[in-house]
């Protein structure tokens, strides 16, 4: 059996689950990545060593009940969650306040006083969201024409370096001001796919005529990218007044308008707001499509595409460069949103986008709450490092727990069956006390 | 029913032509740089000739193809029951991880390298599980195994170390280090002086074959001294699993649980089981990598792509090239590690190509091996869940 008759069988089994199903499945994985990165970081807390406990696990002590146990934790989970989760909005809630005790705080309205959604952390938020979109929806399309695109992560840094060198060539053609700003932005988003694009046929036409397993080559690809790219900018690119590995800084006006967000925060609402389109554009262009219906059936069905009359070579090929396009263009915003010139060691974008695109089951709209997500986890990191002592790679591993949660979704059926059963038991035994006449001393 | 037959050897014999050229490919670049090299001596392929046949060059070769043999030989198993197990990177990190951390911790190396083993042999576990028991997909659930211990094993570093990278602890010695009678590697003459009989043009003879006979012994001699226990080690499990594989019963049945699982059913074994057993043994062999692999160092560096770097998906691609056999799968991996061997040499030896493109040839290697290869006949089975006809 081929990969590609195995993403078929996957694929149609996610199709098979509902949305209703899926959206729980995802949730459960969620919720069950939080509760074992939990026992990850007490087990830590045990393993690392503190003068104080920060965290301790004890039982009340009503009455003068005599404490039996208490156990100190140098890491405390329940603060981790909460820098993770509320630190990424800039903290919305009272001090104090929590859904166990609403009236804790004073009067029922639970939000902080003075905070306002165009905080800091709440940029970093949307502006992590903005470009993990991007990357989910690469993964998500090559997910949904049949083939695995571990090489969003390469595609972006190509698509990164080529937009920033295309702005700074093109800067001193046009005017600055507002006139520079509505062509070099377009400008490094265009480059940006055409070259991300470019690279993700690679492993396409590899694929699509040399029957090369996509999995190894787009991860082969990825360290192919990182280390022409970064020869590139330190050999020929290189910003000579700068010890770090990087571009030349792009100018100023050379970067989305910001609205609202405070401009020193990297991020502009307008980006995100094309990131919502391209989402709906995606949508619309799988499901409405003949090129998308080509490629859908390609995934699910690629015998019966191809005796349809699909060019199957043809859709690995275009659903590649396609998913590549998209893998650039984040790495063009990443450029000229949030850095301003390309510099070497991106973040890990690509990857996150494979959780983002697995998390929403390779739909597209899902796409958009699963970066979302994705965004609070990645600003929530920072938080997390800046005021607790663990370790921010902790996020890592939750994003690798949740990939591993969403691809059994037998496990959850299993226990959705299982209490199911329970529960009818239950019912059963009660219908049955019922008739007896319930007699309780039976 | 025979068309599909013939249809199916067709495309069998296809896969081996190409197998074939991109052997023939390889063997033909290696005789130009040979030949190119004897011919010119001054040109970058005399360079590299010397750094082919080096001593040095071939130590190297063998030191970097342990944790990538050793995880193809577990990656040919497992693939073999029918799991594909693309998370052999993962289970290389976190045993090259835990095998440091424990050999600081209980300070006996080789405690530290069985329990990173151990280690990796229990995520291999937890990855069967979650293919067999809960049939997830077999290719994510691989990518989760590699994004969990690519997140987990700095993480712990952090924890314990307060850095990615731990600290440095002992390396795996070399044969005469543990046997104390064998000659260091120093002590091995470079050559042997031939007996003289007096006439000029037969001392001139005998030396010369003298020369050219003892050269590939005393060149072996100083290579596997040189060597650390880690190389025997992989020796003798590429040996173990070619014959586990073809002659014991295990084999047999972990080849007949890939391509015929129901025949397999059929005859009374436990499918499940087999895939169990082949995807942990994965795991072990895997485990062996990663320890050697940081405890020949010293140390684990987790910093981006962590010490690892990709290995084990070269190991995925040398069993494919390696066809499932296990011999074969250690001389595709010397390929690569000859070819990693060479681009550390390249960059030390400063032949003016830059460092950060040299590194990139093992990866474009695989590339083109892969193109050159291209579809594998894997095992029919490989990827599917089976289900036993008995309701459980």
């Amino acid at each position: 059996m081929t990969l590609r008759e195995r993403a078929t069988a996957l694929l149609a089994r996610l199709v098979d689950a509902s949305a209703a199903e899926r959206f729980a499945i995802s949730f459960a994985a969620l919720l069950l990545s939080i509760a074992v990165g939990t026992i990850i970081v007490l087990v830590s807390g045990r393993v690392t060593e503190c003068t104080t406990a920060a965290f301790v696990l004890t039982h009340p002590t009503p009455f003068g009940f005599p404490r039996l146990f208490a156990v100190g934790f140098c890491y405390d989970p329940v603060a981790v969650y909460d820098r993770l989760f509320l630190g990424a909005l800039g903290d919305p809630l009272k001090q104090g306040w929590s859904p166990l005790s609403p009236l804790s705080g004073g009067p029922l309205n639970p939000m902080r006083e003075g905070w306002s959604p165009l905080n800091r952390q709440m940029a970093v938020t949307l502006r992590e969201t903005t470009v993990l979109i991007f990357t989910g929806l690469s993964v998500a399309v090559a997910f949904r024409a049949g083939v695995f695109n571990i090489g969003t992560q390469g595609q972006l840094v190509v698509g990164g370096l080529a937009s920033a060198l295309a702005v700074l060539w093109a800067v001193p053609l046009v005017p600055a001001g507002i006139a520079g700003t509505l062509v070099l932005v377009p400008l490094a988003l265009v480059v940006g796919a055409l070259f991300g694009g470019a690279y993700g046929a690679i492993p396409g036409v590899l694929k699509a005529y040399a029957e090369a397993n996509e999995v190894i080559t787009t991860i082969m690809l990825n360290f192919v990218a990182t280390g022409v790219v970064g020869y590139l900018v330190l050999n020929h690119f290189k910003d000579p007044n700068s010890a770090a590995t990087q571009t030349r800084s792009l100018p100023g006006y050379a970067d989305f308008p910001t609205l609202l967000f405070d401009p020193r925060n990297d991020f502009s609402l307008l980006a995100l707001v094309v990131g919502v389109l391209v989402v709906a554009g995606v949508a619309y262009l799988l499901t409405e499509t003949s090129f998308g219906y080509d490629l859908r059936t390609s995934g699910l069905q690629p015998e019966a595409a191809e005796y349809g009359g699909v060019d199957a070579r043809r859709t690995v090929v275009s659903s590649f460069a396609l998913s590549g396009a998209l893998g650039g263009i984040a790495g063009a915003l990443y450029v000229v949103m949030i850095l301003g010139k390309y510099q070497t060691g991106v973040p890990s974008y690509g990857f996150d986008g494979i959780t983002v695109s697995i998390l929403a089951g390779n739909n597209p709209l899902g796409v958009g709450f699963a970066a979302l997500l994705f965004g609070v986890l990645k600003s929530g990191t920072v938080v997390v490092d800046f005021a607790t002592d663990v370790p921010p790679q902790l996020v890592g591993v939750l994003r690798g727990l949740i990939i591993l949660f969403v691809a059994m979704p037998e496990f959850f059926r299993m226990i959705g069956r299982r209490a199911e059963s329970v529960q009818r038991r239950a019912s059963e035994t009660a219908d049955r006390i019922a008739a007896d006449g319930g007699d309780p001393d039976e | 029913m025979s068309e599909a037959v013939g249809r199916l050897r067709d495309r069998a014999a296809a896969a081996d032509r190409r197998r074939l050229a991109g052997v023939v490919a390889t063997l033909v670049t290696l005789a130009g740089v040979v030949v190119l090299g004897v011919v010119r001596p001054g040109s970058i392929f005399g360079d590299l000739l010397s750094i082919l046949v080096s001593e040095s060059t071939m130590s190297s070769a063998l030191r970097l193809s342990v944790p990538i043999a050793l995880a193809a030989l577990g990656g040919i198993f497992a693939e073999k029951s029918g799991v594909i197990n693309i998370g052999l990177e993962g289970l290389l990190i976190i045993s090259a991880f835990v095998a440091v951390w424990m050999t600081e911790t209980t300070g006996s190396i080789l405690a530290g390298f069985w329990l990173g083993v151990f280690a990796s042999s229990l995520f291999a576990l937890l990855f069967a599980v979650v293919c067999i028991e809960f049939k997830a997909d077999q290719i994510i659930a691989g990518l989760a195994v590699w994004l969990i211990a690519l997140g987990l094993a700095p993480f712990a570093s952090q924890v314990i170390y307060g850095g990615p990278n731990t600290a440095s602890v002992g390396t795996v010695p070399t044969l005469p280090e543990v046997l104390g009678f064998l000659p260091s590697p120093e002590a091995v003459p470079q050559r042997f002086d031939a007996p003289n009989v007096g006439v000029a043009v037969v001392d001139g003879a005998v030396e010369a074959l003298v020369g050219v006979v003892s050269r590939p012994f005393l060149f072996a001699a100083d290579v596997l001294l040189n060597a650390s226990l880690s190389v025997y080690l992989m020796f003798l499990m590429v040996a173990a699993s070619w014959y586990v594989l073809y002659r014991t019963r295990f084999g047999r049945w972990v080849r007949a649980s890939g391509e015929n699982p129901k025949a397999l059913d059929t005859a009374g074994v436990d499918v499940s089981r087999v895939r169990y057993g082949a995807t942990v043994l994965s795991g072990v062999l895997s485990g062996m990598g990663g320890s050697a692999l940081a405890l020949g160092i010293g140390q684990f560096t987790g910093n981006g792509p962590t010490m690892v770097n990709g290995k084990g998906f070269i190991a995925i691609v040398t069993y494919l090239f390696g066809n499932y056999n296990p011999v074969g799968a250690f001389l595709s991996t010397m390929l690569f590690a000859g070819l990693d061997a060479m681009q550390v040499a390249l960059q030390t030896g400063g032949i003016g190509l830059p460092g950060s493109l040299v590194r990139i040839i093992p990866f474009v290697t695989v590339i083109v091996v892969l193109a050159l290869v291209g579809r594998t006949r894997i095992p029919e089975a490989a990827g599917d869940h089976y289900e036993s006809g008995e309701d459980r």
